[in-house]
């Protein structure tokens, strides 16, 4: 290791080393690495009063995590089926925001990547338009349309499709929608950038050897894909599950979000330690379930952010 | 003919899409004209401007502009700054730890944000203990907690970018000045930094967006410093107005603008760059016509007829006075209502006459049989009808056990109840 930094010095003179070096050592374990092990280990201590922190009472415990399963001591029911049941439902609708997600977009980031001509950076730049309004505003805009009196239930009244309006927000239709909207982006640029290096010949090649068109995808573009169709997977479903304002604005007044749940704890419970649990809960098992995919499908972490 | 059928359906594929992408963004804008209370499009009342005298008027989004615009500088410093110095330990660190690092730098983007903003201030919570300063003390400030939270993972994209141009870097460059006897400071300051003058000023614009937009990192570390974000989103919750539509549209021209300012630019150097390679050695020795700002340039074009629609929508606001609209429109509503309420009354009179004939008829043959649409029970003593009013008789609906006291019934048939909301 001295070798290595006495190397690192000489390339770029000690002044300039340290300023590299420090910023780098200030973000990676200043910013990343301690912040998260520091959540780690708040998730373990019981909620106290400011001053009782470091007293004879703050011991590490498990209770935390076991409310997440058990529910409050003492209380009737012997799971915590409420918050059980917000976080597998946040994490199956994830996954089905997430293939929704990939099923639009692989067309369009097919079409962008093979085709040539200048009317394509038009169409780069209205992708990249609606990514760059406010989060709030884009969940805004959804909750105009699907609202009661909105443009949708205005439309199929008028044709005659409903007869009263349809709660778009209450059957979480308008989440659903919402949460695709928001990263559509984040799927397609990946996959976009993986497609267009894609030699034509390959797709001409196929086709002369008499593949129909769905077996020229299934055989050639996807097995290329690979690496930008995970990438983009593994974004949007991170992104959505752990989505805050989606959710706040366009869920339905019965139905919760997990992150909704942590903001709770922090906001409305003041309760860090088990808000800090519960973030805990959600990123680990986020991580776990994208790696288990991606063992499935048998892609590399490496390709990942490419 | 298959062939055809396919470029049809994925033309027909591109518009849905595009509709999906782009339609929301245009019925929130146009929402923003509209003089409807309640953010819609549909009915369409009057044109009007109001909503964005009302936006500039709202202290509280004017304070989260301000909070923004600083949080956003701090980000932009902060992440650009260990993104470059991210970016050039990459291409020289040890390779034994090169993917370890690399994975580290990368994390940030898939965490979560709530979790990044749960953690900074989890973390900067028990560094400001550890210190011993008290609760007002810098660290545990709104603005640099968001700073720090954000430029956690606002520096992982800024490396992103950065790096993909430091690999064109040839090294040899700076080994040259350096052998010329330049210090380091100074050939990074000359030579590396006017290389990097276009990622850096990408990712400072990519930066600035995203410190701007971010939602979930900032609710938890905003402290008393609510960012634009925030405060829209308090506003979007509990309640929405159309000036908030009037925002969105002004965010959205402006994205728009930019854009394609951004667009017209990169092809007007392309179309200079194309029209040097053709220029001959004596037009480049004396004077070469350049192609004008407008040929073959469809963004350029586009981004006048914007500015030019622009201009004319300001002016039509400054003359514009919808006033007189406004005041139709509640007369009409108001003439809708009494409509209503006038042939609530006389549906309600008809069924009470119909029912009074068929109490009349049926007599006392119904004593053991009541049934529900007669439930008036103590009902007929509040009944609206008798005494004319017809909006309070919600709730009186009353679980007492019906009797067949005939004459108001009517009242509380289901059906009065319906047409009254």
């Amino acid at each position: 290791m001295p070798g290595f930094l006495k190397e690192f010095f000489n390339r770029n003179g000690t002044g300039m080393g340290l300023a590299i070096l420090g910023l780098v050592l200030f973000w990676t374990i200043g910013l990343i690495i301690l912040p998260q092990l520091s959540m780690l280990d708040f998730s373990f201590r019981p909620n106290l009063p400011p001053p009782e922190i470091g007293g004879p009472k703050d011991v590490y415990t498990l209770e935390n995590y076991k409310y997440l399963i058990y529910g409050p001591e003492g209380g009737s029911q012997s799971y915590n089926a409420v918050d059980l049941r917000v976080f597998f439902r946040t994490l199956i609708a994830a996954v089905c925001v997430t293939i929704f997600n990939l099923i639009i977009c692989y067309p369009i980031a097919y079409y962008l990547g093979q085709s040539k001509g200048s009317h394509i950076r038009i169409f780069a730049i209205m992708l990249i338009i609606p990514y760059w309004i406010n989060e709030i505003l884009r969940a805004f805009a959804l909750r105009i349309i699907f609202g009661e009196t909105g443009v949708l239930n205005t439309l199929f009244m008028g044709l005659g499709i409903f007869d009263t309006p349809f709660d778009f927000i209450r059957n979480d239709i308008a989440l659903y929608a919402g949460l695709g909207y928001a990263y559509i982006l984040l799927m397609i640029f990946p996959m976009y950038n993986v497609i267009e290096s894609l030699d034509g010949n390959q797709i001409e090649a196929a086709r002369d050897l008499g593949a129909p068109w769905w077996r020229i995808h299934w055989r050639v573009v996807i097995p290329y894909a690979k690496p930008g169709i995970s990438s983009g997977c593994t974004m949007v479903f991170m992104l959505s599950a752990g989505a805050l304002a989606a959710p706040q604005i366009l869920g339905g007044p019965s139905s919760l979000w997990f992150t909704q749940l942590i903001y709770q704890q922090f906001n409305d419970n003041n309760d860090w330690p088990q808000g800090a649990a519960y973030a805990i809960v959600l990123l680990v098992t986020c991580i776990l379930f994208v790696l288990a995919v991606m063992r499935l499908f048998k892609v590399n972490m490496g390709d990942i952010g490419k | 003919m298959n062939n055809s059928f396919l470029r049809v359906s994925i033309w027909v594929y591109l518009v849905i899409f595009f509709l999906y992408l782009l339609g929301p963004l245009v019925i929130m804008s146009v929402t923003a004209f509209n003089s409807s209370a309640f953010p819609r499009m549909t009915p369409w009342e009057c044109l009007t401007f109001q909503w964005f005298g009302e936006l500039f008027q709202d202290q509280r989004i004017l304070n989260g502009i301000k909070n923004s615009l600083i949080i956003g500088a701090g980000t932009v410093v902060l992440s650009v700054a260990m993104g470059l110095a991210g970016a050039l330990m990459l291409t020289q660190i040890w390779p034994k730890l090169r993917a370890t690092y690399y994975t580290v730098i990368i994390a940030p983007i898939l965490i979560p944000g709530v979790v990044l903003g749960i953690s900074t201030l989890v973390f900067w919570d028990r560094i400001n203990r550890m210190l011993g300063l008290g609760a007002d003390s810098f660290l545990s400030n709104g603005i640099f907690l968001t700073v720090i939270g954000q430029s956690t993972f606002i520096a992982s994209y800024c490396m992103l970018v950065l790096v993909a141009r430091l690999q064109r870097y040839d090294v040899a460059l700076t080994e040259a000045a350096l052998d010329l006897g330049a210090t380091h400071a100074q050939a990074f300051r000359k030579i590396l930094l006017p290389f990097m003058r276009p990622a850096i000023a990408s990712a400072a614009v990519l930066a600035f967006l995203a410190s701007f937009e971010n939602y979930n990192t900032t609710t938890f570390t905003f402290g008393e410093y609510p960012t634009l974000t925030i405060e829209l989103a308090q506003k979007v919750r509990y309640g929405i107005t159309p000036a908030i539509s009037a925002l969105a549209f002004l965010i959205v021209a402006l994205t728009v603008f930019f854009a394609l300012l951004n667009e017209a630019k990169l092809k007007r150097q392309e179309l200079v760059a194309a029209a040097r390679k053709k220029a001959t050695v004596e037009e480049l020795a004396g004077k070469i016509k350049l192609p004008s700002f407008f040929s073959g340039n469809m963004a350029a074009v586009l981004l006048v007829v914007f500015a030019v629609a622009t201009i004319t929508v300001v002016g039509t606001a400054t003359a514009y006075n919808p006033g007189q609209c406004i005041a139709n429109v509640k007369e009409q509503k108001r003439l809708e209502a009494e409509q209503r309420i006038q042939e609530l009354r006389k549906q309600r009179e008809e069924q009470r006459k119909k029912r009074e004939a068929e109490e009349a008829e049926q007599g006392g043959a119904q004593q053991s049989a009541p049934k529900p649409s007669n439930n008036s029970g103590f009902g007929n003593v509040f009944a609206p009808n008798s005494l004319g009013g017809d909006a309070e008789e919600e709730g009186s609906d009353s679980e007492t056990p019906p009797s067949n006291n005939g004459g108001f019934g009517g009242a509380f048939d289901p059906n009065s109840l319906q047409s009254d909301q």
